[in-house]
């Protein structure tokens, strides 16, 4: 695991993105960071892992079995389920409740466009089937399982072609045994066939959300399973005996063998990673008090997404939508997308990266995106069969990128391919010269970019000027200096690798496990000692849970919360259960009064109050990785120098002066215009920003208001 | 915000707030905000399902000039009732008797409210000492009384209808009047909800407060004062630039709905719409005179029906505020079913209302025949029923709405079982109502058929069956569209009517759509809200489409026959599919 003790001595992180795979090395023994990036490959994304992290052992000459620690980050979840390629699945629902994905909320979540449709529901209506069988809402059985049903259902299922089976019934988050029970009769009517049960996958009331969790995991398990099945076989002929650990959507990390059961918990694991990066990187500036407001701006090859980081901790949500289009109001807005029932990371996604595709639109104007060139074709820059004009050809164009050192010159790439495309496809067309043609291309994306960060923020009544913008992805330096001052953000941080935060954020983290168990009974009515032997037991079997991902006894810890309402609210409050206070149900009743009138200004001292749930969080602790920091320089950046060439920025610079990163110092101060450019991104510093290296390895730089 | 900068910007005839644009943009949506953040308490704090469950509420701001700025809500139906009641209220209150803590409760339809269980809660929000402006929120109330539980009765009077509050003073300085709340509560059905649901309405204008607050520390109340203008002003500029570009000119329609509850007479629906120099304007003369009914619904209650419509057809970007409002208008004489004034029982208004604003779009389809659907449910379906709870040994009362199908679009099918126009309810989730009732729901599924067919099909009706294991209860359903069916359109067919069915698995009697009646221990009550009328010809609807219909039994392969013609495109698959 990486910790102290250990005479193994890397980490690897490994974050599949739609268009490059990153892999990141970190060397325990002095804390430095290496880095490797190759193309991903959409056919088989575990090639482009596998390739990456050959190239990563070579170049590194790192021994596979002084490997301690893998964690993967990963999109093919979210892209299994947005771009509807997910397995051909089933569900078998109580009887007289099969259209549940079809009705969902009943609701449409845009109240004033008549043409909007609900998402098509991910089983269509011919393979959810209803069978006999109820359970109350205390648990007791109305109707009992009809198992002939089941079994009918299952060969019918079958027939059509399920790959996968989700079962959902009413009310198992209080009683799963017919949901279990029917299982097993899948089981034997299907052998081999992949079931997913509703309680299993989320353990919590409400019957649609639940649902809709279990079906997501049933139309991903037989897409997810052998891909990771084939990694992990992958990684023992390489040699490496780590294990493989992924990130999940809350920004923790499980084991391979709990993904391939619970790939659900996947859905935003790459997004996850790149705030987690943002958010470490943050922590670890030398100057107390910059990284404490991040706005995370993470540009990758096909999208952009944009967080928000208070105090290091990413804003969190309870529940989320797959493939909705923009954060959800509290009272609309719910149901553009497939609910997710469980804890996430809270982000913005839009369809804008390196690889967008410039074109002009039928009614004439210019587009960027959502399409994407991804990493095969390319940018027609790749000179990779790719000739449409994409915002990394744009940035090739404006001498912002240098074809000469793209991923540090590992990667041909090819200036008059760029140039052509642009000329024909949009200069052309719009009649402007290719230069302002490249700089429209820009602007665009630039604005959709702020659009996402303005979601997160000003939408939600927070002023963005508060706070420092740390780029990320290849492409986000390359943008961070244009859009922070339409923003008006004046600081921005780069990471010392933000073409692999996403990567470095996997190793920043924490293996976490979560377990609910329904209570549903008023506190005065609760014993004290069998509360205590319920929390015990969760803790045990949180406990259980990391020995199972190798987690040693020290470095588990672990919080119990319980969710607590009046009698008659839905809505309960989370209060943390103290251990060692002599009546924790006392406390507990207490700190949920206080909570109350803390959140909505009154509380009543009589009402009874209601446990619903146990929450226990099992964490199991993951050392951070020691950056190494930078020696400090003689403020002499001549150095770090290595040419100049013409830059486009508002007006063209005809000698702009390039600067390596890697030559920076602590203290250097690089005054803009200047491009500074590393292995994995470049840093663009137009007239009148400028940029210093601190000594935690990112550059702050500050950025030039109202041009 | 690209959004609205991109259609600021299509809309180019249109000058620019004057004010530095961030700020703005921050205010605009900080202010939503605010109201966003009093839904989410509401919402939390809530103990009825309508309102927790069924988010039945929405909250505004208003600034001293009693200009609605921000709102917040999942109900257009909520769109005007807000902005009306919210400055009547305090203007007849008096706004400067209104002191810091205080909060007002109201719900008189007649002085511009919805109906009666609508209960709208109003505070102002205070900065070292000087006002900035109201906070409100109006929340659907399971219960306040009246002839039946839910307080959804067959009734000829407002009186009958349950507890009237005029603009009165439930909070003094921040201390809630005991008094009154006993006075209220002793006057409703389901009183340990209400006095809940009470408090979270209490609560929310607390926490509003709070956050405008902290921006009049941040942006100074003159900053405030000075973007409230901006605001209004520059909303209303977009809106009339945006209705300009629609044709101008005046166009009508009528419909009917089934009775009024105590005779089979229909009740005649007439709707004249003129579009023209940057404003939309309704007059309902030519409506039936207003009825001893529960469905007469009021002036603000038709504005609602021609803000939703207008809204649709400007920019997304608009905000909803003073400045939009003020570019509608309701004509007509009081009195009518549309414009009903004292003492016109209402609470079932919204049927009226529903339909109403599908006569809106009906009477703009030969003007703009590319954006009109056709009909859909076109109902609230209000359901409520209530009795002893023999596990809880207390009164309980529960009120729910049906989601049916939208009708067919030009281009689209009709969407299955949402909530159409006005009326945007969630379902409550079955778990969460079998476990605070004493109720069973025995089924809850689309119905196969109920679309009505074209080359675009309509959106299909949803069957919901409520069943009565543990005891009696007194049961109420107040809706309509069991006899004229959702007209379609275009050579659309109309969609399957609305029917309630008694014991369903049993005698299966049919009930009438305006009924309070006593459900048996054992018994079960079956709704099925209609299906949305299609949109051209059933004959050109495309084959592939079909045959995914008759796989996905959204139409029967008799129905396919017989709507649409023809097997012969779809037969095959068909016939493989079933070995």
């Amino acid at each position: 695991m990486g910790r102290t003790g250990s005479k193994r001595s890397y980490r690897i992180g490994v974050d599949i993105g739609g268009t490059f795979t990153d892999v990141v090395v970190v060397d325990e023994s002095d804390g430095s960071v290496k880095v490797t990036k190759v193309p991903t490959v959409p056919a088989d994304p575990s090639a482009g892992f596998i390739d990456g992290l050959t190239k990563a052992l070579t170049d590194f000459a790192v021994d596979p079995g002084a490997i301690a620690f893998t964690v993967h980050g990963t999109t093919i979840a979210t892209n299994t389920i947005i771009q509807g390629t997910g397995a051909r699945a089933g569900l078998i629902t109580s009887g007289g409740f099969s259209d549940i994905l079809e009705i969902a909320y009943q609701t449409r979540p845009t109240l004033y466009d008549i043409f909007y449709d609900k998402p098509k529901p991910l089983v269509p209506r011919y393979m959810c089937i209803g069978v006999r069988e109820r359970i109350g809402p205390d648990g007791e059985v109305l109707v009992p399982l009809d198992e002939e049903d089941v079994a009918a259902a299952a060969r019918k299922l079958i027939a059509e072609g399920a790959e996968a089976i989700a079962v959902a019934f009413l009310h198992s988050y209080r009683d799963p045994a017919h949901e279990r029970r029917a299982a097993e009769i899948i089981g034997e009517a299907a052998p081999g066939i992949p079931v997913v049960q509703s309680a299993e996958v989320c353990r919590e009331f409400r019957e649609y959300p639940r649902t809709s969790t279990a079906v997501i995991n049933a139309v991903l398990v037989p897409k997810i399973a052998p891909y990771l099945a084939r990694l992990e076989e992958r990684l023992v002929e390489l040699g490496l005996e780590s294990g493989l650990h992924l990130m999940t959507s809350s920004g923790g990390i499980i084991t391979s063998a709990t993904a391939k059961r619970l790939p659900v918990h996947l859905v935003e694991s790459g997004p996850a990673a790149g705030v987690i990066g943002a958010a470490f990187v943050a922590e670890t500036m030398g100057e107390a008090g910059l990284g404490r407001k991040i706005l995370a701006l993470d540009i990758g090859g096909t999208t952009a997404k944009a967080s928000l980081v208070d105090d290091g901790m990413p804003a969190l949500a309870d529940e989320f939508e797959v493939g909705a289009a923009a954060l959800p109001t509290s009272t609309s807005g719910r149901g553009q997308g497939y609910p997710v029932k469980m804890p996430v990371i809270s982000l913005v996604e839009i369809g804008a990266g390196g690889g967008s595709v410039a074109s002009i639109d039928p009614g004439g104007a210019l587009t960027v995106g959502p399409e994407s060139a991804g990493a095969n074709p390319g940018p027609a820059c790749y000179g990779m069969g790719g000739d449409r004009p994409t915002i990394t050809d744009a940035n090739l164009v404006l001498g912002r990128l240098n074809p000469d050192y793209f991923l540090g010159g590992a990667l041909a790439i090819y200036l008059e391919q760029a140039r052509a495309a642009i000329e024909r496809d949009i200069a052309r067309p719009l009649g402007l010269d290719v230069d302002a043609a490249a700089r429209a291309v820009i602007d665009i994306a630039n604005a959709k970019m702020i659009a996402a960060l303005q979601l997160i923020s000003i939408q939600r009544g927070i002023d963005p000027r508060d706070y420092v913008l740390v780029p990320s992805g290849g492409a986000g330096p390359v943008h961070v200096m244009a859009i922070a001052a339409a923003l008006g953000v004046e600081t921005a941080i780069i990471p010392p690798t933000p073409g692999l935060n996403s990567a470095l954020g996997l190793l920043a983290t924490d293996i976490k496990q979560e377990i609910v168990r329904g209570i549903f009974e008023p506190i005065t009515a609760m014993d004290v000692e069998a509360f205590r032997l319920v929390v015990e037991e969760l803790n045990m079997q949180g406990r259980a849970l990391l020995a199972k991902e190798h987690v040693d006894e020290d470095d588990m810890e672990l919080m119990g919360e319980a969710e607590v309402s009046y009698l008659g609210q839905s809505y309960p409050l989370r209060i943390r259960i103290p251990a060692e206070a002599p009546n924790p149900l006392a406390a507990v009743d207490a700190a949920f009064r206080d909570a109350h009138r803390r959140h909505y200004g009154y509380a009543s001292e009589t009402e009874v109050s209601v446990i619903r749930n146990l929450r226990i969080t099992a964490l199991g602790r993951v050392e951070r990785p020691r950056l190494k920091p930078l020696d400090q320089g003689d403020g002499d950046i001549g150095r770090a120098q290595k040419g100049a060439r013409r830059v486009v920025f508002d007006a063209a610079i005809a000698s702009c002066p390039i600067f390596e990163r890697g030559l920076l110092l602590a203290g250097d101060v690089v005054a803009g215009p200047a491009i500074i450019e590393q292995m994995d991104t470049t840093l663009v510093v137009p007239p009148g920003a400028s940029v210093r290296a601190d000594r935690a390895g990112s550059l702050v730089a500050t950025v030039k208001q109202g041009s | 915000m690209t959004e609205n900068a991109t259609s600021r910007k299509a809309a180019g005839d249109i000058a620019a707030p004057a004010m530095d644009p961030v700020t703005f943009e921050v205010l605009r949506n900080a202010l939503i905000n605010v109201t966003e953040e009093m839904a989410l308490t509401i919402r939390r704090a809530a103990y009825s399902t309508n309102i927790k469950t069924r988010a039945d509420f929405s909250c505004a701001f208003f600034d001293n000039d009693l200009r609605c700025i921000a709102q917040s809500f999942a109900q257009p139906a909520h769109l005007v009732s807000m902005a009306t009641i919210g400055p009547a209220a305090i203007r007849e209150f008096g706004p400067n008797l209104i002191e810091d803590g205080d909060a007002l409760l109201v719900n008189d339809p007649h002085r511009g409210a919805s109906h009666l269980n609508d209960i709208a809660c109003i505070s102002p929000a205070y900065f070292q000492g000087r006002r900035l402006g109201f906070l409100a929120n109006m929340a659907h109330h399971v219960d306040v009384g009246g002839s039946a539980p839910a307080s959804l009765g067959i009734n000829k009077e407002l009186y009958q209808e349950g507890l009237i509050l005029p603009p009165t003073r439930v909070a003094s300085r921040g201390t809630v009047d005991q008094n009154l709340l006993k006075l209220i509560l002793a006057n409703v059905r389901a009183t340990r909800e209400t006095n809940g649901d009470l408090r979270a309405q209490l609560s929310a204008n607390y926490v509003g407060a709070a956050r405008v607050g902290e921006l009049a520390a941040r942006y100074t109340p003159d900053g405030l004062a000075k973007f409230y203008d901006e605001l209004v002003a520059y909303t209303e500029r977009w809106t009339a630039a945006d209705l300009a570009k629609l044709p101008s000119g005046t166009w009508e329609a009528e419909t009917f709905r089934d009775d009024d509850g105590f005779t089979d007479t229909p009740v005649r629906l007439k709707a004249r719409v003129t579009i023209g120099d940057g404003r939309i304007e309704l007059d309902v003369s030519g409506s039936s005179p207003q009825l001893a009914s529960p469905i007469n619904c009021t002036r603000t209650m038709a504005t609602c029906g021609l803000a939703f419509v207008a809204r649709c057809l400007v920019s997304p970007g608009i905000s909803i505020n003073s400045g939009f409002l003020s570019r509608l208008r309701v004509t007509g004489p009081d009195g009518l079913v549309c414009t009903a004034m004292r003492p016109a029982a209402v609470v079932g208004g919204w049927e009226t209302g529903q339909k109403l604003t599908e006569l809106i779009w009906l009477a703009l389809h030969p003007a703009m025949p590319d954006r009109v659907p056709a009909s859909g449910k076109g109902l609230i379906v209000n359901l409520g029923f209530g009795g002893n709870d023999p596990k809880r040994g207390e009164y309980y009362c529960y009120m729910e709405t049906v989601a049916g199908g939208g009708g067919a679009r030009p281009g689209k099918d009709g969407p299955i079982a949402v909530q159409t126009n006005l009326h945007n309810t969630e379902n409550a989730p079955i778990e969460e109502v079998e476990m605070n009732y004493p109720i069973r729901i025995a089924r809850y599924e689309i119905i196969d058929d109920s679309g009505g067919a074209g080359r675009f099909r309509g959106g299909l009706g949803v069957r919901r069956d409520f069943e009565f294991p543990y005891a009696d209860c007194t049961f109420t359903i107040l809706s309509d569209g069991r006899k004229f069916a959702p007209w379609g359109l275009a050579g659309g067919r109309d969609g399957a009517c609305a029917r309630f069915v008694l014991d369903p698995e049993g005698a299966a009697r049919e009930l009438p759509s305006k009924v309070t009646l006593t459900v048996p221990k054992g018994g079960c009550v079956s709704v099925r809200t209609p299906g949305g009328g299609g949109f051209g010809n059933p004959g050109d609807r495309e084959s592939a489409a079909l045959s995914r219909d008759v796989r996905n039994r959204y139409v029967s392969a008799e129905r396919a026959k017989s709507d649409y013609g023809s097997l012969k495109d779809f037969a095959g698959p068909v016939a493989r599919r079933r070995p």
